[in-house]
């Protein structure tokens, strides 16, 4: 892959090559910047680490402020779990890959939600037709769900939902449709939605997440969870998506938070109290390439998560302290230009992930900047992970770089960059109103254009990029996965052919009893799953709430309500 | 070439991905190279970009692909190109598109393709070597 010719033919091209020898054998790191611009010295010493901080804001891993992690015993107690991010095609397709990556050693499912689906349209939107299955998974009906759930033992497995919108209500409503008529205790499911509709606006579905629409639904999911499925993690508030946008690390950490707290201050105005709901909150975390520092980024989230549910929440018990986590692997750090690059880049990646003690991990392919993975490339991923679990020897002992003179002093640095950056948000009036006067999307955009231009001007080098570039390959590394439109036109047909046969009247009674609710301001859940059981679509459903609170039906303004 | 008037980009996202961080860096980008940018945003579909360029009397027309969806649309878009006589405008393309894709994407009528990860100077210079007046 991307290699030049060699040897050079003439006598020119053949001492340039020894002048360019005689520079790199010189050339040393002139960096004195983190990846995301903290100045870090040559050198720590003793001096950087003073005794007493131990007592204070590290402790032993397992105990308050987490600093080293949730767990006394780490890895020794559980692997993380190697969950793969699933999601392609028709249901049926998603299904079939899932089969394959439990049987190659995955030990968590994972599926993640095509665009249709996250904007909350069905199938059969007109919109959509085009687009289903692309880039993910499509569940408009109970049949999709059934589909993608068939076969497997729902009390048994840990399935991660990643919906990652608004829509996370209607998923959530029919995963728990499905498995109740299955026959499964809802008490029994173990596993986690992607419930934060709040930062999917950030991720380009702004019509499809009213802010009001998007703490009413994401609160309602929670609520549902904490009375009726206790082993079910109810939010992942989604860090990554933000990070991807070319967010610093110590920005990816704050906003983060900030769109958690609404959550929490919504259920907390709802009358819970907050060691009712808050030991299911878990996070969803980007590692990016700065090995060191994206370990200390995941150390000081842990402990400002720890003394913010302490010291500000009054939080008592240590499970809802404790910052829970699973790493995405940062897809934007990913180029197709030289693309088997990128397996080493996911791999150390990977291992700041695991150093920083991660809970659940998915590791990128390598072809994640060229197309979804090919089954090659999602076996590959997982392999990564089974490297680092079984070969490297880093899951004997918890967090074995604590104490480091380094790590700890950079875990301060990164603590006091991301109250910088909370602060910052305080001083525009708080997060609902960053975001309501579009304060952060402004913040976005500016670091988006921040990284493009650091890769241009080279302040942040990029292998393949803007140093030892090659001309691009013709083919893509063992292929692209491509996505059959028989998949779509196939599941376009079922969802169009369900709408017909259902009983009209139940399903306009149910769908209808779900807008009263929503109107009445109930948990709209249950009466999502009793839509479902009639046939109501996720289109629909959302649909129907979205009339409820004063939104057009279609968030494309293209449907009329059906009802 | 010389020209008295700035080159005039329309950039767009089609269709439903949301993936928009490429599409308003690229615009912010090729502004402050001294053209006249029209972002488009999200949910446009071919029509409203070709209606779009119409009005704005581009030059070129950028559309970011991140979601797979570029064969499907990249024909349409030509399509309405055609109908629009808009062949003196460049159609440039870019975002997550295979390798083995570009030269498709070439024989449908797309003038150049940046994959992620590409610098913005070759970008600029392509815009501005091969811009049709």
């Amino acid at each position: 892959m991307g290699v030049k010719k060699h040897p050079a033919s003439t006598n020119q091209e053949s001492s340039m090559i020894w002048e360019k020898y005689l520079d790199a054998y010189y050339e040393r790191s002139k960096s004195t910047l983190t990846w995301s611009g903290l100045e870090v010295k040559e050198v720590y010493t003793p001096d950087d680490l003073p005794k007493e901080k131990y007592q204070t804001d590290i402790s032993d891993p397992g105990d308050y402020p987490f600093t080293r992690g949730i767990h006394r015993n780490m890895f020794r107690g559980r692997y993380w779990t190697r969950r793969e991010v699933i999601g392609m095609g028709s249901p049926q397709d998603t299904h079939d890959r899932l089969k394959l990556l439990v049987d190659e050693g995955g030990s968590g499912l994972n599926t993640i939600a095509d665009i249709p689906y996250e904007m909350g349209l069905d199938a059969d939107h007109p919109w959509a037709q085009n687009e289903v299955g692309l880039t993910g998974v499509c569940i408009t009906d109970l049949n999709d769900m059934e589909t993608l759930t068939a076969g497997i033992p729902l009390d048994k497995v840990s399935w991660s939902l990643i919906t990652a919108s608004t829509a996370a209500s209607v998923t959530m409503a029919q995963y728990a449709a499905v498995a109740k008529k299955r026959g499964y205790d809802l008490k029994d499911l173990r596993g986690s939605v992607q419930n934060d509709p709040v930062h999917f606006r950030y991720c380009g579905f702004k019509p499809a997440c009213p802010l009001d629409l998007s703490i009413k639904l994401g609160a309602d999911v929670i609520e549902f969870c904490t009375n009726q499925m206790p082993l079910w993690y109810y939010t992942t508030v989604n860090l990554y998506d933000l990070r991807e946008q070319g967010l610093t690390a110590p920005q990816e950490v704050a906003f983060g938070f900030l769109i958690a707290r609404l959550y929490v201050d919504e259920m907390i105005r709802r009358g819970y109290a907050i060691d009712m709901f808050a030991p299911r909150f878990t996070f969803y975390v980007s590692c990016h390439m700065d090995f060191f520092e994206e370990i200390a980024k995941i150390r000081a989230a842990r402990r400002i998560w720890a003394r913010l549910m302490k010291e500000h929440y009054g939080a008592k018990q240590p499970a809802s302290q404790k910052f829970r986590f699973a790493v995405h692997t940062a897809g934007c750090s990913l180029v197709p230009q030289q693309p088997l690059n990128n397996i080493v880049r996911i791999a150390y990646q990977a291992m700041a992930a695991v150093l920083g003690g991660v809970q659940s991990l998915h590791c990128c392919s390598y072809n994640e900047p060229v197309c979804l993975p090919t089954e090659n490339g999602h076996t590959q991923a997982l392999r990564t992970q089974q490297i680092l679990a079984y070969e490297t020897g880093v899951t004997n002992v918890a967090d074995p770089l604590g104490g480091s003179y380094y790590i700890e002093n950079l875990t301060d640095q990164l603590e006091d960059a991301i109250y910088k950056v909370i602060d910052e948000v305080e001083q525009v009036g708080g997060m609902y109103e960053a975001i309501r006067t579009e304060w952060l999307d402004r913040k976005f955009e500016k670091e988006a254009l921040s990284r493009q231009k650091e890769l241009d001007e080279r302040d942040k080098i990029v292998v393949g990029v803007n140093m030892f570039a090659t001309p691009m390959e013709e083919k893509t590394p063992f292929g692209v996965q491509r996505i059959p439109s028989k998949s779509a036109r196939m599941q376009i047909e079922s969802v169009t052919r369900n709408k017909k046969r259902r009983d009209a009247l139940v399903w306009k009674e149910r769908i209808l009893a779900l807008k009263e609710a929503a109107m009445e301001k109930k948990n709209v859940i249950p009466y999502m799953i009793e839509a479902t059981y009639a046939g109501a679509t996720t289109g629909e459903m959302m649909g129907a709430v979205r009339l409820a609170m004063g939104y057009s039906y279609d968030p494309l303004n293209i449907l009329e309500a059906p009802f | 070439m010389k020209r008295d008037k700035k080159i005039r980009v329309v950039v767009s996202k089609v269709g439903l991905d949301g993936h928009d961080r490429g599409a308003k860096v690229i615009s912010s980008l090729l502004r402050e190279a001294g053209m006249e940018v029209i972002y488009l945003g999200m949910y446009q579909m071919p029509s409203d970009i070709i209606k779009a360029a119409i009005d704005e009397d581009a030059d070129v027309i950028g559309v970011s692909y991140l979601s797979g969806e570029h064969l499907i649309y990249t024909p349409q878009i030509v399509d309405e190109m055609k109908k629009a006589n808009l062949d003196h405008v460049l159609f440039v393309a870019g975002g997550v598109i295979p390798v083995e894709d570009i030269s498709t994407l070439k024989k449908m009528g797309v003038d150049e393709v940046f994959v992620a990860g590409s610098l913005t100077e070759p970008i600029v210079k392509f815009v501005k070597d091969n811009v049709r007046v």
